[in-house]
């Protein structure tokens, strides 16, 4: 009998970022390197405990602009020939580096992984949704879903567009997966009062919220954040435990930084011959990192001083931290039990992208994670919040806290001098999108109907809330503001043409084949 | 920064537009016509709002109370109040805002509380007048529930403790978030990297991309931010000018401005004119905020 439940949730998003108006495009790497990195890696690892009998459990949310990425056959293909580049790349390095070790093994390291990638690429015809479908259907993973484009809900102006992020969400879901989604990664975990009902009316059964969504929720919660609550209108919400959220991610005790680890800074795309690496380059042929590294962490030192990565002391570390990662938990986990009376859930809730991708060996610690919580301990045992909920249906009501897992903890990453700007445009058009509906339905003929489903469209890749974030944070800021301008400037120009009836039939197939984010999408979702 | 820098992505815009079929992305309009006025929550302190006076709206203002009119914030806390109808409020208090600008950030006096604001005028005599209201908002909780449950009961002692377990010590400190670790990593490796070569800068293709300025550190934190006061006085029948922009008088020749003030250098050029425009006179001030972090 264990003592109590950890319950690991992996956030996978990435904005719908798809140019097919060019040939190249910088920001579509965001998702080509999350394949490679983050997204096919954890697909292995998940297969490989079904292989090895490893009693696993992953709580992952796919979120809708993700699942429509990974399902375009655009950005398939041009996936399918970023990797192909990269293998091209990493064969060539094996040879140039055939006896300089320590150089090769990292060099054939980076071949057999890009190659391994491409074989489970190829083995799901390019279409990795097929792959999640799997897992889901084993029972030991639970794909949950997100706000349609990542909304951040608690700055729309009304619950009516609030409802349209869900429901696009709910069907999406429905039709990639071939049932209702259970749960929820609400968009920044940013809640606010009324959510859960929206929530509740969807079929939706559970969310997670930061710490102190329950800490300072009303009443007092009973067990803190270990146990789920539920929500006045009967939805479940679990909150982030913050001890495994330091674990990982401080900067002083964190793990990825330790000096073993790979150095995500000192990459090939700097380092070798420009000649050379200019192939593996974008088109404009500026240096950019490629996605192959030599040197590790090293210690606190300049790139010129890191040494040379050990694909083998790199593994030795991973294992020490997921045992490290483990022996606090059971040490937590006993501890909670002592003063409770009923068995706790720790929920630890992260970023999928940092495993991979910011992390290089993230994927090789949950591997290690799991398969020594499954054969070296009993203490606690991984469950999905379903489980839990079945285990115990009975949990205290309460109201939380309005919150968001942001800087500070409230909405002011999305709200302040740098992005403040969007609300009055985006709230302008989520009242002309309700105007429109309510104008034109029921009757209403084919042309009016794509238009007011494009609407939907438009406003929905606006209401993103990474455009606002981005541009909090600095870096990438045109690009962000470029998106929020051109949905916007799309949907009131469609809308006008509706208004003054005089429809551009070109125009609005050109909105529809470049911004065709849920093909099935029905402007209904806004009734 | 070297020209070479991949800090953002700006590939797109070097690329070639193909201009016959890309609808050109035009700036977003000033203003859409509308008389309202909106309140955001942006945690349990502050308040963003942002407002628009149409200009028919602005026209009968000035056929039923003339010129001679101040602009107000009216922050109401409507904290349990059904049908705010603008007398049952708990309590309120007023900002002098102009014109100019169309938005603002509120700093609430009190937590746990709802608010609502109107945007009216000060009419000459004194009276105030609703030009719109806003929605009502629920301000987001700060701080532990007084409120325990009698089902799920727990002692003081035991809630603090527990409180104390989920890690009540870290809200709000920081979102973890990937970035925002890389971040402080790449800053560190710039300021201790010697070779410039292999350096042109972090961020290739992050996902999501840490804050500008962390203030907030690990178990011990401080923060700190500054916003500005100009005021002052004139011929109560003077123009006032701030930034070129006309400033309104309150009725005795005094005003008051604040605004927000972040790192650099800002000029704050004041002119008032006089009534029959035969004298003015300006004072420029310079002001410049430099921030040092320093921790030991």
């Amino acid at each position: 009998m264990p003592q109590g439940y950890w319950c690991l949730v992996l956030h996978n998003h990435l904005p719908y970022v798809r140019h097919p108006e060019y040939e190249d495009f910088l920001e579509e790497d965001w998702f080509y390197e999350a394949m490679t990195e983050t997204y096919i890696p954890l697909i292995y690892i998940m297969e490989n405990f079904l292989k090895d009998n490893v009693d696993f459990r992953i709580t992952m949310s796919l979120t809708p602009p993700l699942c429509n990425m990974m399902e375009d056959k655009l950005l398939q293909d041009r996936y399918y020939t970023k990797l192909s580049k990269l293998i091209e790349l990493a064969e060539k390095e094996t040879w140039r580096l055939h006896n300089q070790e320590p150089f090769f093994s990292t060099a054939k390291m980076y071949e057999q992984k890009f190659k391994l990638c491409m074989q489970i690429y190829e083995k799901y015809h390019r279409n990795i949704l097929t792959a999640y479908r799997n897992l889901l259907n084993t029972g030991k993973v639970e794909i949950i879903t997100c706000n349609g484009t990542h909304g951040f809900l608690p700055l729309m102006s009304s619950d009516r567009v609030r409802k349209a992020q869900i429901r696009i969400a709910v069907k999406d879901y429905e039709i990639k997966f071939g049932k209702p989604p259970r749960g929820i990664w609400l968009a920044e975990c940013a809640y606010s009062y009324g959510i859960d009902k929206i929530l509740k009316e969807n079929g939706i059964q559970y969310f997670f919220i930061e710490a102190h969504g329950i800490l300072y929720g009303e009443p007092r919660p009973r067990y803190g954040v270990f146990a789920p609550i539920y929500t006045p209108n009967g939805v479940a919400v679990f909150a982030r435990d913050m001890e495994t959220a330091h674990q990982v991610w401080s900067a002083d005790v964190g793990y990825p930084g330790d000096p073993d680890y790979r150095e995500f800074y000192r990459d090939v795309g700097y380092d070798l011959e420009y000649e050379y690496i200019k192939p593996y380059l974008h088109k404009d042929g500026v240096r950019r990192n490629v996605g192959i590294k030599y040197y590790r962490v090293t210690g606190k030192v300049g790139l010129d001083k890191k040494e040379p990565y050990n694909p083998k002391w790199a593994q030795q570390k991973a294992a020490i931290h997921a045992g490290n990662f483990m022996f606090n938990r059971e040490h937590q986990i006993r501890y909670l039990r002592n003063i409770f009376d009923r068995e706790p859930i720790v929920v630890s809730m992260y970023d999928a992208e940092l495993f991979g991708h910011w992390w290089f060996e993230g994927p090789d610690f949950l591997n290690y994670l799991f398969r020594k919580i499954c054969f070296d301990q009993d203490v606690f045992k991984p469950i999905l919040p379903t489980e839990y909920l079945e285990k115990y249906p009975k949990n205290q009501v309460l109201q939380p806290s309005a919150s968001s897992w942001g800087d500070k903890g409230y909405y002011e990453v999305w709200l302040n001098g740098s992005n403040d700007w969007i609300y009055r445009h985006l709230h302008k058009c989520e009242e002309l999108m309700c105007a429109a509906v309510d104008t034109y339905h029921p009757q209403i003929d084919e042309l009016k109907k794509r238009v007011l489903n494009q609407l939907a469209r438009e406003l929905l890749l606006a209401q993103s809330s990474d455009w606002a974030f981005i541009m909090t944070t600095g870096t990438m800021v045109e690009y962000a503001q470029k998106r929020t301008k051109e949905h916007i400037t799309n949907f009131l120009t469609l809308y006008h043409q509706l208004k003054e009836n005089r429809i551009d039939n070109n125009f609005l197939s050109w909105l529809e084949y470049k911004n065709n984010i849920f093909p099935h999408l029905e402007y209904t979702i806004y009734l | 920064m070297d020209k070479n820098s991949p800090t953002s992505g700006t590939i797109t815009s070097k690329m070639e537009q193909r201009k016959e079929v890309v609808p050109q992305i035009t700036d977003l309009p000033v203003s859409y016509g509308d008389t309202k006025i909106v309140l955001l929550p942006r945690d349990p302190w502050w308040c963003f709002t942002y407002w628009e006076i149409g200009e028919q709206t602005k026209q009968e203002i000035k056929n039923l109370y003339g010129e001679n009119v101040r602009t107000i914030l009216r922050v109401y806390d409507v904290t349990n109040v059904e049908n705010f109808d603008g007398k049952n409020a708990n309590k309120y208090f007023d900002i002098a805002i102009n014109l100019q600008t169309n938005n603002w950030y509120i700093n609430l006096p009190e937590t746990n509380r709802s608010w609502c604001v109107d945007l009216g005028i000060i009419t000459a005599e004194g009276k105030f007048v609703t030009v719109v209201r806003s929605n009502t908002v629920i301000m987001p909780r700060f701080g532990v529930s007084p409120l325990t449950d009698s089902q799920w009961a727990v002692l003081q002692r035991e809630f603090e403790r527990l409180l104390e377990l989920s890690g009540i010590q870290m809200i709000g400190k920081g979102s973890f978030d990937i970035a925002k670790l890389m971040k402080e990593r790449w800053e560190e490796l710039l300021a201790i990297s010697q070779v410039s070569g292999f350096v042109s800068s972090g961020f290739v293709s992050s996902f999501r991309q840490p804050e500008k300025q962390q203030i907030v550190a690990k178990e011990f934190y401080l923060k700190a931010d500054t916003e500005l006061i100009v005021y002052g006085e004139t011929l109560p029948n003077a123009k006032l000018y701030i930034f070129n922009e006309v400033y309104n008088l309150l009725p005795d020749g005094k005003f008051s401005v604040r605004m927000n003030l972040p790192d650099g250098v800002k000029e704050i050029p004041i002119k008032a004119v006089s009534a029959d425009e035969s004298m003015q006179q300006q004072i420029v001030f310079t002001i410049t905020r430099k921030s040092e972090k320093n921790s030991v």
